[in-house]
């Protein structure tokens, strides 16, 4: 901790328990983040979610990265999750890829674009992953309005026993 | 076999051989296929009712659809509909395809199932219990032997409605239309 600390800048650091160890970092600082800690043995990705903070105009990315090591090779500070958040701007959602450190974050990003619509530069295939239609705002923020949505397109379908 | 039943076999044995012996196709959507297992093995055993399960919709002509469905789902379940073959019933079993259920504002689940195919019978509940598939099950030979049965009639007849509300929600379907559908209306 004190070593991610003394290398990075603008970047805070807490243990809310024992095994968790929360860094909230700036968004440029992201990539060589993640590589150092890759290079330290924390060589799983296992999440990267997003958050909506739609009062503070802002996208939280959350990507949770442990370890998956050898019996032997674990020196007993590997046992912990680290959850490395950063934010971005909600107009304009850019962020760069994760793919060349950790490259089981493709279909993560893919759907963080699908429901978000988050933009992840540098990403060789952002295609629909899980839905079939397409919506005018991504369905997971905050000011899609599930109830409107259903009213607008799926009361609107009549039903076959109503035609002669 | 019941003695009172060998005048409705010689009259209509087919209609009888569909009766007793409904092949369920094996298409789980949502949680209640969780009741599908105890059904079909020797807990309630649904041999005793002539339900089996088979491994193919062309050899099927019970359709169970056992939970919520969702757009890509809906997908799936019309193209094993097309692939049964005639007579074919289909039960929805569970709250959410009747009307979305839990489900109900949901920006990916389709709520009324029946716009989209036809459906004979229905089970409510959240989840119907075991025993519930069984009532059906009756309830289904009752509308067998009266005539009522007649979805996939119905879906021949509608075809043209069908395929619009299917196209509605999926958009350009990549399969034909499986009946001819008239231009000029």
């Amino acid at each position: 901790m004190q070593e991610i600390e003394s290398t990075f800048k603008d970047i805070s650091v807490s243990i809310p328990e024992d095994t968790k160890l929360i860094i909230t970092a700036k968004k440029e600082d992201l990539l060589s983040i993640l590589r150092f800690l890759q290079d330290k043995g924390y060589n799983h990705l296992a999440l990267i979610s997003c958050v909506d903070w739609i009062e503070e105009k802002e996208f939280e990315l959350v990507y949770i990265i442990t370890s998956y090591l050898e019996e032997n090779e674990y020196t007993g500070r590997e046992k912990i999750n680290i959850i490395l958040k950063t934010k971005i701007n909600r107009e304009n959602p850019q962020f760069i890829t994760a793919i060349p450190v950790f490259e089981n974050a493709e279909p993560y990003e893919r759907e963080i674009h699908e429901l978000f619509g988050i933009n992840f530069k540098g990403h060789p295939r952002l295609t629909p992953l899980f839905l079939e239609r397409e919506y005018k705002i991504p369905p997971f923020r905050k000011d899609f309005d599930t109830r409107e949505y259903v009213k607008e397109f799926f009361n609107k379908i009549p039903f076959v026993d109503e035609k002669k | 076999m019941d003695r009172n039943d060998i005048k409705k076999w010689l009259k209509e044995p087919a209609k009888m051989g569909h009766k007793y012996s409904l092949a369920a196709v094996y298409f789980c959507t949502g949680c209640g296929i969780i009741e599908v297992p105890p059904v079909i093995t020797s807990r309630w055993d649904a041999e005793r009712f002539g339900v089996t399960a088979v491994a193919t919709p062309r050899q099927a002509n019970l359709f169970l659809i056992t939970g919520y469905v969702s757009v890509k789902t809906l997908k799936a379940i019309i193209r094993t509909y097309e692939q049964m073959p005639d007579p074919k019933f289909t039960v929805g079993f569970g709250s959410c395809p009747i009307n979305g259920g839990m489900y109900w504002d949901s920006y990916n689940t389709i709520k009324h199932l029946d716009k989209y195919i036809p459906i004979d019978g229905w089970i409510a509940g959240c989840m119907p219990r075991p025993e519930a598939i069984f009532i059906a099950v009756t309830h289904l030979w009752t509308l067998i032997d009266k005539d009522m049965a007649t979805g996939y009639i119905k879906y021949r007849e509608k075809y043209k409605y069908y395929r619009a509300n299917q196209e509605k929600v999926l958009g350009e379907l990549e399969w034909p239309p499986l009946y001819p559908i008239e231009k000029n209306e």
